[in-house]
């Protein structure tokens, strides 16, 4: 146990920022952690406990007032499941570490414990708040005692293992049937494509129930509800835990530990007998390829150019960096069409078309609000930007003694973040002015207000990085995961997103100024913010990297 | 060529790496840089590299200022860090291609100087492959036509003979000897003695960041006599 406990310590410093980056800059971490409380955490509990409060409360009347709560948990343990395997790959698979554990004398299920049980706990900070907030609605909805808030307590702190554990148990067989495979890399690229295939057939099937508030309770208050059957049986701690907190008896709480105890036994039976074949020769994935000709191909480019394809080759050629930072925004264009697809006969699309068609002027800036705001949240999403310093990791040094200025280098990664976010954010856009038919000249300006979008996000993003990148990470996905920087730079884009597009509609709904003006001052807005976003990056961000 | 006058830095406010230091590498001069670890061996590669700041002091390299003139004097620089663990993602090509954009080297002359050099430490077949499947060794000697291929006339090598096999080692310290028979500056750090001691036209001993010794090795045995270079060294670092 003493073991256990201190490799899942070490591994844990592994991924946290360490002590020296903590204090490089206290007060940013500061500042930086009450805007992501704030901005972004505590709206989003809020939001989920209203939502699992409403739907507990009216399902009351029916009796099945835990359907809805089960449902919310049962799709949180769904993404986490899907999240969870392209992280297991990486932590089990391929991490910098792997190479320093395997020759210590330690058991295959000792090193699986302690990376499952740290990754565990980097991943789940996010989902345990979402979960705290559904069972706090639960609870306030359904009017229960002291005891249940003590089960929510427990429940909010297991509640990701038993998905997580299906992740580590899939990711181990995989990686046992394919151990031939000698590109292993392509393995890892196939479970990220496969994730995102997933991601967006659940998009869709929730596109398709059309949002309807009163069918889905409808659905809900039915007692023998088929999809719920069906999640009750992948992850059947969740009326375990659920029944629990509503019959108040301490027999649904110990079955519940029991399955997780089963469950964990399993999973570490399953390491014990296959994770060695898997993970023995993971360091020659690839082989030599006899080119002469290489040297014959070489031509001069200039140093940006060349600069500019060693960032997209990595973005492109590392997994991590593919499934997390490059793919989504080539997801962005199929989840325009699926919803178009999906609502083409709702008489909402019906009348958003026509409102775009006639000209409505608040549909008209709706639109265009939407556009700017999901280029802003995409580009921060994608972190491209916000990782383009902290993706050199323990290299950084290139970065400063070659003979390329900081500004021109920093100048090429945003321009990396603009072609990629940018590609993705137009096709989306063009996607959508086609399918509502909107017009050419319309189409460019919505392009136009996109890349700006982009621009800004990108810039904002460059400059969060270098206040404090993570530069100590033993595998790519670490830096990207468990990153605060990131985190941090999402909350800041977010809320001044949601500033600037919340003042644009209430300067639209509140004064006299009409669409064309709004858009206009929306323009201004977004093109200062982003010379800002700029000049930060070009003055504070070269300076910040001087003294790293 | 090389030129390091009172430079100090310190870490965290409390760890003080170099503690004034000061000296010089003439061309056609190969000098050996040696020092038990953590004596601030690279904390002064890095500073005459541009990579951390001193916290006082100059350097200059190649008659530009590190500081005031930043670009010019890294354009005379090759450089290879202590860690070849860079960019396993791109082909050794392509990572080659890279370096000799960034250094502005013409198409023909890349292409010229990366055969010589290939041939030389027996990388050409590997050059079409990711560096992520070379070996500690390929990725070091990769750093090592990386940080030739632009032909520079000042060369700071960090551990330049960490993980290269006999030959590969041979073949450098060939090119450092022809090198500065050109005219031109090589210092580089090692922990081998006998590197120093058959390569160097001059060492630095350096301990805790002060300068122990500057000069010949000939003249340090003079000054020590009967002894071996690794008594001398032992007896100067422990002292």
């Amino acid at each position: 146990m003493k073991l256990y406990l201190r490799l899942v310590s070490a591994l844990i410093k592994g991924v946290e920022p360490n002590d020296k980056e903590k204090k490089r800059n206290k007060i940013f971490y500061v500042v930086m952690s009450v805007i992501a409380a704030f901005g972004i955490m505590l709206p989003m509990a809020f939001f989920v406990g209203v939502i699992i409060y409403t739907v507990t409360s009216a399902l009351t009347q029916t009796g099945t007032q835990e359907n809805g709560v089960e449902m919310f948990l049962h799709l949180i343990a769904a993404f986490s499941f899907i999240f969870g395997l392209n992280v297991f790959f990486s932590v089990f698979y391929f991490s910098g570490d792997i190479e320093n554990l395997l020759p210590l004398p330690l058991r295959p299920y000792q090193i699986i414990a302690s990376k499952f049980t740290a990754a565990m706990i980097s991943e789940s900070v996010m989902e345990c708040i979402v979960i705290i907030a559904a069972l706090t609605g639960y609870i306030l909805g359904g009017n229960m005692p002291l005891y249940s808030w003590l089960i929510s307590i427990i429940g909010t702190l297991t509640m990701p293992i038993l998905p997580l554990i299906y992740c580590g148990i899939i990711c181990m067989v995989v990686m046992y049937f394919t151990r031939f495979i000698r590109n292993k890399d392509t393995v890892n690229k196939i479970t990220g494509v496969f994730t995102f295939l997933v991601i967006a057939g659940i998009v869709y099937l929730i596109a398709q129930s059309g949002f309807d508030s009163q069918k889905l309770i409808n659905a809900l208050s039915t007692p023998d509800n088929a999809i719920l059957r069906v999640m009750n049986i992948i992850f059947p701690t969740v009326p375990l835990l659920v029944n629990s907190m509503e019959t108040q008896g301490i027999f649904n709480i110990l079955i519940y530990f029991g399955v997780n105890i089963v469950a964990a036994a399993v999973f570490m039976l399953v390491a014990q007998a296959i994770y060695f074949p898997g993970v023995a020769g993971i360091g020659q994935g690839m082989s030599h390829r006899s080119s002469s000709n290489t040297i014959q191909k070489m031509r001069q480019h200039s140093p940006c150019t060349s600069y500019l394809k060693k960032e997209l080759r990595i973005l492109f050629r590392t997994p991590a960096y593919f499934t997390n930072c490059v793919m989504i925004n080539f997801l962005i264009p199929v989840f325009v069409c699926l919803a178009y697809v999906v609502h083409k006969q709702t008489n909402f699309l019906e009348s958003f078309v026509y409102g775009i068609h006639s000209g409505n002027e608040e549909t008209v800036l709706i639109f265009m609000l939407g556009i700017s705001a999901v280029s802003v949240l995409v580009t921060a999403l994608n972190c491209i930007a916000s990782s383009g310093i902290t993706r050199e990791g323990k290299h950084f040094s290139f970065i400063k003694y070659i003979p390329l200025d900081y500004t021109a280098q920093l100048n090429v990664k945003a321009a990396v973040s603009i072609i990629i976010s940018g590609s993705g954010m137009i096709i989306s856009v063009i996607a959508a002015c086609i399918l509502l038919n909107t017009g050419f000249k319309f189409t460019v300006f919505c392009c136009l207000l996109s890349l700006i979008s982009v621009t800004f996000a990108t810039y904002l993003g460059i400059y969060m990085d270098s206040v404090n990148p993570k530069l100590i990470w033993e595998d790519e996905l670490n830096a990207l995961r468990g990153n605060y920087n990131i985190f941090f730079n999402m909350a800041i884009a977010i809320v001044t997103e949601a500033v600037i597009c919340a003042g644009s509609y209430l300067l639209f709904k509140f004064t006299p100024a009409g669409s064309i003006l709004i858009i206009i001052i929306l323009f201004v807005a977004l093109m200062l913010l982003t010379t800002i976003s700029y000049l930060l990056c070009c003055r504070k961000a070269t300076k910040n990297i001087g003294t790293l | 060529m090389i030129k390091i006058e009172n430079v100090t830095k310190t870490y965290n406010k409390t760890v003080r790496a170099l503690d004034n230091i000061s000296f010089s590498v003439d061309g056609g001069e190969i000098v050996g840089f040696i020092g038990p670890n953590g004596s601030g061996k690279t904390t002064t590669m890095k500073i005459l590299t541009g990579i951390i700041k001193p916290d006082s002091g100059k350097v200059i390299i190649n008659g530009f200022n590190i500081k005031d003139d930043p670009i010019k004097a890294k354009q005379s620089i090759g450089y290879i860090a202590d860690n070849p663990d860079i960019f396993l993602r791109l082909k050794g090509s392509e990572f080659l291609e890279l370096i000799g954009d960034i250094y502005k080297v013409p198409t023909d002359v890349r292409r010229k100087r990366t055969e010589g050099l290939a041939e030389k430490f027996g990388l050409t077949e590997a050059l079409g492959s990711p560096m992520i499947s070379y070996s500690h060794g390929m990725r070091q000697k990769i750093m090592v036509i990386a940080a030739l291929v632009h032909k520079p006339p000042v060369w700071i090598l960090d551990e330049p003979m960490i993980g290269l096999d006999p030959k590969s080692a041979f073949e450098l310290k060939q090119l450092m000897r022809e090198h500065t028979k050109e005219g031109n500056a090589v210092f580089f750090s090692t922990h081998v003695l006998e590197v120093a001691e058959k390569l160097c036209d001059r060492v630095v001993i350096i301990k805790n960041g002060h300068i122990l010794y500057n000069g010949t090795l000939d003249e340090l045995e003079k000054q020590n006599k009967n002894e071996s270079l690794e008594n001398i060294f032992l007896e100067l670092t422990e002292k």
